[in-house]
């Protein structure tokens, strides 16, 4: 038995770690303000405050800590991108999070059991090389699979279709992983608050008080903020906060629906993606098989679930696993994706000199938490972009140098 | 043992006796038997190991879905045995134990229990190295993860779907649903009622009412033939436009209905004390589910908890079923004494008021209720009754935007809908007492009547709600705590204040960190109780804290009932059956289903190679019907095409052929083809099998944009496809009877030609993918056969050969030609395929145009060109293998293969822009990590000067 | 699953229809300088209220608009694309 639980057992009283403190009063400025207080502000914070000495930082969250997307997202942590910008970026994410539990000291679970991608087509094959090809040369652990690499990784997977839906091989990452979502937000919200930082939970954002080329101030429903410096990373609601301070983002917003089965007691040890069935499942550490796919098909900003989303994801979840026919479901949700037309993010500079963008996280923006966090905090203490972001600019979209990750991102997220 | 006689046991058939296992014992129940009813009747009261403790679990409600009653089937894991008929031969096991459930090693852990405080996984198992989660303690806690066991061999189910359309859909047959049912129905609305239990009447079917309620109401039913009536049948969510998901055992009927009566009845609470999860505790509806529906005595010596009038009259059903009621303790103040209370002291019961449950205490090992504390001293009794008070089943009425609410005066938690086509009947509603939910129904209904444009003929009267408090209970902490506010996950009362201790004060937090709510009950007995306590340890109001969102599914659903019976879709070109007839190596690409080669798998690449050769030097004939075959039509359809492709069609003359080449708006290429003019106002238009789809959509939407005097008719299906190909197909063709000139003069490279061709209807057009002599005979489908029979007995005497999909790819490859989506991707310009021939520079206009102009001022940074490797080269990069310069990725390989007619590897590769001149020096970084150098050269790599395909 | 009421074929399952997308401003590709032509291109009409868009009913491949709520999902109404031109 670990020491920790020892000692709480022996103790009297609950040892309370009060991760979040209660919500203080606005102060009327502050160095940085964050708005969004999802895991990549609070990872932002963090940073901030540990590695850049600037405490005076307020994090903003309309609703409560995390209860967005970091809450929403099937927690899938990868780096088998097929741009070079991106595999360099998302690496490094894979590499905080392999040391994020002792950076944080809470655990946040990280289980890198690897995630095996399947091809039912020649034509997801060839993308795979691509993966692989450019995965190996950045450094990662990424390379193409045969059907019987397939079986050998996930022995209950049925190979035995024929036509168009039968399995010709897969893309193996082994780096690929999944966290506790939420722990991660907590733990960088307690490193945060411990050294300084406030989080203001149920405070929303509700304009800007642009002067010149620079916001002011921050309005919200509990007073004015003044501020230094300004981090947008509200998730689905990115577009929406942008275009209150003047900022028209290339994103539009679209439901990811996922669901989860009741627990189980282990039985599938990676993460299984299709790209044909448009179908992911990953077992989390409750035993529950965790089910997503594809965006909705079209724009709306409503977590609503559809039954037909279910029915999609229950088919796709059969045909890989047949003797899942049994299996109960639990629970269906859905988050508000901010998607960007070449499926990469949006990070760096804005219009504003001194409003900065964590924006353009769609679908596949848990796994940047750390990293994201990390490098916008650097941006934010330097005033200046560090070359790993640059490609991510909101210029490249007026320059056509797309990060097109499409394809890397349409089965798993 | 524990069996009462008739008319107990309305479910039961005593003449069916049925008998099962359950952890390898054997046990009999009877038909209509839930696994619980039946082991309950055989005095085995613990049904489970609870998760985190491994605790005896065992009946709540005799409803449901708590984890308490989940055990494992053969090849059904978490199945609820409250509700699972029981079966001739069913094997049933516990699940979550170690070792058996009578003696479960893992029960120790309800002793750890204080080493295991809420959220403690989220504070250790980080050590002592960085990777000790990962290789030591998550393999360990993956292993005590989990309920039951998923059978990975169970045989195949079948599930189906239908669709269901109603007036008015009623979910929910107890009195309110039924009245409300009726109502509708009478009225002459197209009615569906459903229930998930086997019967009608909900409440009235084991409550303690007049049997002829249900029997009037029952007759009434019947006489309706508007009224659909479907029990064992669960609405599991309702979702936008009234879409309901109704689950009657392995069907799914996807249901639309005009307008919904809820009418879902209410959750009774349990009471939280210590050990109030003791097997024997339970709810007063369970023992009077028991009692009535299965005729089994649920105790013997029993002790009721009551604060409502339907815990009175559980209190008289027990002593109608021979259960000793010792007390009948009451938590409210004295007073208020009905006619219950009067009966019950008649029948000699002890009623104690103003007093409560303090604690509980069970036989060894914790096995089953021993005894219960009220007022400091104890009562011995086996079964201790629950009825302290309900939430409303607020599942489906917030999934269709209900607003839960708290009214702190009645203790009652209560729902708000929008006006709108979705209503609430009965215990839902907030109604208490039979009188009231019978007219709330009737209310329901005819508010949907009015909204369907229906009157009912007698207006239901307004009835008065009676005003007690709906949920009378202190929640009592303990200080030794297992007083559980959450029985599927473990968590007592401490667990959620220390959570707000930490910080985690946001009733979604609440949940997030200690996981209350989110087992297999979803909150259903929890969710109340967890509010309270929250909003006590955070000083703020239950209304103010709330409950968290209501997802769907309401209870648990099989992924089998959802996915139904699916297959994937597949198709086959008209010629399928020749193929196979041929011995054809058949193989799925994309949807369609396409011959790589003919013969046998051992002599794969021979063929290959002949097949290429025969197109080469002699003639080939392949299947190109999955080709996008589009005809546009219309005095504009020049000006269309115009608009759409590259080049330019409006002044192509008639008989032409052209290629076509279509950009997206960013200037990227997505489709290729050609375009054959057939008439002034005809084209018909070739695409590729993949895209054919999405250019068919945009050419529409364009059309619908631009709205020009055309008409485009997608004929892939209708239509078929012969290609003809090789320096002998002019005399194949030739011996065919035709109305068509084959000849070189008569009909030119990039012509097209309509006739018919032994005698099938045909167009015709030369164009040159292999680059050879080529004809592309396209005909309507169900003549593909014949048309196919003929050209190859024409061919036979100059040796035609059907060739496949690989030796079209090896004869494309040798001539450069690409493939879009595979040498081509999302951001690949003209420009960089060398195709600026393919551009018009004089139109106005056309989709790309302008962004090509701009890409092309922003500078190229990368070409399509051809690779050649020297003969009997080592190491042959594949596809997707990187081109580096300076040892960064500039490119990579998009198509390689060996040419038989040059006898050496071949490739179309991106490189860098500057390296793009025939005779540069490539670095390509193969699969093994080996670099090799290929020098570049044109693309044509067979018949650079395109002769062949013109003769 | 939402019904989508079609100006051709009435009310029918979302399910059949394709999403094309809200309507876009037209630009004169001759008159726009580089940076304006690539934010038009990126550029997504996504403010949350109401969009008038293009949807396409799949079985008939008939093309028409409906104003959305993309905060609600409600659908206000739906018309012939031949109104918009009308109004242009």
């Amino acid at each position: 038995m670990p020491l920790r639980l020892l000692k709480y057992g022996l103790s009297r009283d609950y040892p309370v770690s009060g991760d979040i403190p209660a919500t203080p009063e606005l102060k009327p400025v502050y160095d940085v303000v964050i708005i969004g207080g999802g895991g990549h502000g609070l990872s932002c914070a963090h940073h901030l405050a540990k590695y850049h000495g600037i405490s005076s930082v307020a994090v903003l969250e309309k609703g409560y800590l995390a209860g967005g997307n970091t809450a929403r997202n099937t927690t899938t942590i990868r780096s088998n991108y097929i741009t070079p910008e991106g595999i360099a970026f998302y690496k490094e994410g894979v590499e905080l999070f392999e040391r994020l539990s002792q950076e944080l000291d809470f655990n946040v679970m990280f289980s890198q059991r690897g995630q095996l991608t399947l091809a039912h087509s020649e034509a997801t094959m060839r993308s795979f090389h691509m993966r692989a090809e450019m995965g190996k040369h950045m450094g990662t652990r990424t390379e193409v699979v045969d059907q019987k690499g397939v079986e050998e990784l996930c022995p209950l997977l049925n190979m035995d279709y024929g036509g168009p839906l039968e399995i010709l091989g897969g893309l193996w990452h082994a780096d690929g992983g999944t966290a506790r979502h939420d722990a991660v937000a907590w733990g960088y919200a307690a490193q945060a608050s411990r050294r300084g930082v406030e989080i203001h939970q149920r405070t929303e954002v509700q304009g800007f008080e642009v002067v010149g080329d620079r916001v002011q101030a921050v309005k919200t429903n509990r007073g004015r903020v003044a501020c230094g410096q300004v981090l947008i990373a509200t998730g689905g609601m990115n577009y929406d906060v942008a275009l209150m301070a003047g900022v028209e983002l290339p994103i539009r917003c679209y439901p990811l629906q996922a669901m989860v089965t009741q627990p189980l007691k282990p039985w599938l040890d990676t993460l299984v993606s299709s790209v044909s069935l448009h179908t992911y499942l990953v077992q989390s550490s409750r035993g529950e098989v965790v089910i997503g796919g594809g965006s909705d098909p079209y724009q709306l900003y409503s977590t609503r679930s559809t039954l037909d989303m279910k029915e999609h994801l229950a088919e796709g979840s059969v045909h890989l696993f047949p003797f899942l026919q049994g299996v109960r479901l639990l629970r269906q949700w859905a988050g508000i994706t901010d998607m960007t037309p070449d499926y990469s993010p949006i990070m760096g500079a804005s219009p504003l000199a001194n409003l900065w963008l964590d924006c353009g996280w769609g679908t596949w923006g848990f796994k940047a938490t750390p990293v994201a966090g990390k490098r916008m905090a650097q941006t934010i203490a330097d005033g200046r972009v560090p070359d790993i972001l640059k490609p991510f600019a909101l210029e490249r979209f007026e320059t056509f140098r797309l990060l097109n990750e499409m394809g890397a991102t349409a089965a798993s997220h | 043992m524990n069996r009462l006689p008739a008319p107990f046991g309305n479910r039961i058939d005593r003449s069916r006796r049925i008998r099962f296992t359950f952890e390898g014992k054997p046990f009999e129940g009877y038909e209509g038997d839930s696994i619980a009813s039946a082991l309950a009747a055989s005095g085995q009261w613990v049904l489970s190991r609870s998760f985190k403790y491994h605790r005896p679990r065992g009946i709540l409600s005799m409803t449901g879905a708590d984890a308490n009653v989940l055990v494992q089937l053969p090849s059904e894991p978490n199945a609820g045995a409250e509700r699972t008929p029981v079966s001739e031969g069913l094997r049933v096991s516990a699940q979550n134990v170690n070792g058996s459930l009578e003696r479960d090693r893992d029960a120790i852990m309800d002793r750890f229990g204080r080493f295991l405080p809420v959220g403690f996984y989220y504070r250790t198992f980080m050590g002592p190295r960085r990777d000790s989660w990962l290789k030591f303690w998550e393999p360990i806690i993956r292993r005590k993860a989990g309920l039951g066991v998923v059978d990975t061999k169970a045989p195949h189910r079948h599930f189906d779907k239908t669709h269901l359309h109603c007036d008015v859909l009623v979910v929910g047959a107890g009195p309110a649903g039924l009245n409300a049912a009726i109502a509708a129905a009478e009225a002459g609305a197209d009615v569906v009622l459903c229930d998930e239990n086997p019967e009608i009447g909900g409440s009235l079917s084991y409550g303690r009412y007049d049997p002829a309620i249900l029997s009037n109401l029952s007759s009434r039913l019947k006489a309706l033939p508007n009224l659909r009536v479907l029990t064992g049948t669960v609405c599991n969510g309702w979702y936008e436009d009234n879409w309901l998901p109704l689950i009657q055992g392995n069907r799914l009927h996807r249901t639309r209905a005009r307008e919904v009566i809820l009418a879902t009845g209410a959750i009774e609470q349990p009471a939280v004390f210590r050990n109030n999860d003791l097997p024997g505790i339970m709810l007063g509806v369970a023992t009077q589910r028991l009692v009535r529906h299965y005729g089994v005595r649920p105790g013997r010596s029993a002790v009721v908890l009551a604060a409502n009038e339907d815990g009175y009259r559980t209190a008289l059903d027990l002593l109608d079923a021979g259960v000793a009621v010792v007390e009948l303790v009451d938590p409210r103040s004295v007073g208020d004494a009905g006619p219950l209370e009067a009966e019950l002291r008649g029948k000699g019961v002890a009623i104690r008021k103003g007093a409560t449950i303090e604690a509980a205490a069970g036989t060894s090992g914790n096995r089953h209720l021993a005894r219960v504390r009220v007022g400091g001293s104890w009562i011995a009794c086996d079964l201790l009754a629950v009825s302290i008070g309900q939430a409303p089943a607020w599942q489906l009425p917030c999934q269709a935007g209900g607003k839960v609410g708290y009214d702190a005066a009645a203790e009652m938690m209560t729902i708000t809908l929008p006006e709108g086509s979705v209503h609430l009947g009965g215990a839902v509603a907030g109604t208490d007492e039979l009188p009231d939910a019978i007219g709330s129904g009737q209310r329901a209904a005819a508010a949907a009547l009015s909204r369907l444009g229906h009157a009912m003929a007698v207006e239901p009267p307004i009835t008065p709600k009676s005003v007690g408090p709906r949920y009378v209970q202190p929640i009592l902490a303990d200080p030794k705590g297992r007083d559980f506010v959450d029985f599927d996950e473990d968590l007592q009362v401490k667990d959620l204040q220390n959570a707000t201790k930490d910080g985690y004060r946001e009733i979604e937090l609440v949940k997030r960190f200690t996981t209350v709510g989110m087992g297999p009950s979803q909150g259903r007995h929890s969710a109340l109780a967890t509010a309270r306590v929250v909003a006590e340890a955070t000083g703020r109001s239950v209304a103010e804290i709330g409950i968290t969102t209501a997802r769907p599914p309401v209870g648990p659903e099989t992924l089998g009932v959802l996915a139904g019976h699916h297959e994937a879709l597949e198709r086959r070109t008209a010629l399928h059956a020749k193929h196979v007839a041929l011995n054809a190596a058949m193989k799925p690409i994309g949807a369609w289903w396409r011959p790589y080669y003919y013969g046998d798998a051992s002599g794969a690449e021979e063929a290959v190679r002949e097949e290429t050769l025969a197109v080469r030097e002699g003639v080939g004939l392949l299947d190109v019907s999955t080709l996008g075959k589009l005809e546009i039509r219309g005095p504009d359809a020049g000006e269309f095409l115009d608009r759409l492709y590259t080049m330019a069609h409006a002044n192509q003359p008639i008989g032409r052929v052209r290629y076509c080449l279509m950009l997206n708006e960013m200037g990227s290429v997505v489709d290729d083809g050609v375009a054959y003019r057939m008439a002034q106002d005809q084209f018909y238009v070739t695409a590729t099998t993949g895209a054919v789809a999405r250019v068919y959509a945009d050419m529409l939407f364009r059309n619908a944009e631009w709205r020009l005097k055309v008409d485009v008719l997608n004929l892939t299906g209708a239509f078929s496809g012969l290609n003809v190909t090789g320096p002998k197909a002019r005399l194949v063709l030739e011996a065919l009877e035709s109305d068509i000139d084959f000849s070189r003069d008569a009909f030119p490279y990039l012509s097209g030609r309509e006739g018919t061709v032994a005698g099938v209807p045909v167009r015709v057009m030369r164009i040159g993918f292999t680059g050879e002599l080529s004809y592309e005979l396209h005909c309507p489908s169900s003549q593909a056969p014949h048309l196919w029979d003929a050209v190859m007995a024409a061919g036979r005497p100059h040796g035609l050969r059907p060739y496949g999909l690989e030796a079209s790819r090896i004869l494309r490859l040798e001539k450069g030609h690409i493939l879009i989506g595979q040498d081509t991707d999302a951001i690949t310009t003209p420009d960089e395929l060398g195709f600026g021939w393919a551009v018009s520079k004089k139109k106005p206009f056309f989709v790309g145009k302008r962004s090509i102009e701009m890409r092309a001022r922003l500078g190229q940074t990368r070409r399509l060109v051809g690779l050649q490797f020297p003969a009997g080269a080592r190491n042959i990069p594949g596809e997707s293998c990187l081109v580096l310069r300076g040892g960064a990725p500039v490119g990579q390989i998009t198509s390689v293969g060996y040419s038989p007619s040059l006898g050496r590897h071949i490739a179309l590769a991106y490189v860098h822009v500057d390296d793009q001149a025939e005779g540069s020096r490539v670095t390509v970084k193969c699969r093994d990590g080996e670099l090799v150098e290929v020098p570049v050269v044109a693309h044509a790599f067979f018949d650079p000067t395109n002769a062949r395909q013109e003769i | 699953m939402k019904l989508l009421t079609c100006p051709m074929n009435g009310p029918r399952n979302i399910d059949e229809f394709q999403s094309f997308g809200p309507v876009r401003a037209k630009l004169d590709p001759n008159s726009t300088a580089d940076a304006e032509w690539s934010r038009h291109l990126f550029r997504a009409e996504n403010r949350k209220g109401i969009v008038v868009e293009w949807w396409r009913h799949v079985p008939s491949n008939y093309f028409f608009l409906a104003e959305r709520d993309l905060v609600s999902n409600e659908i206000i109404r739906t018309f012939d694309a031949s109104e918009l031109r009308e109004r242009a």
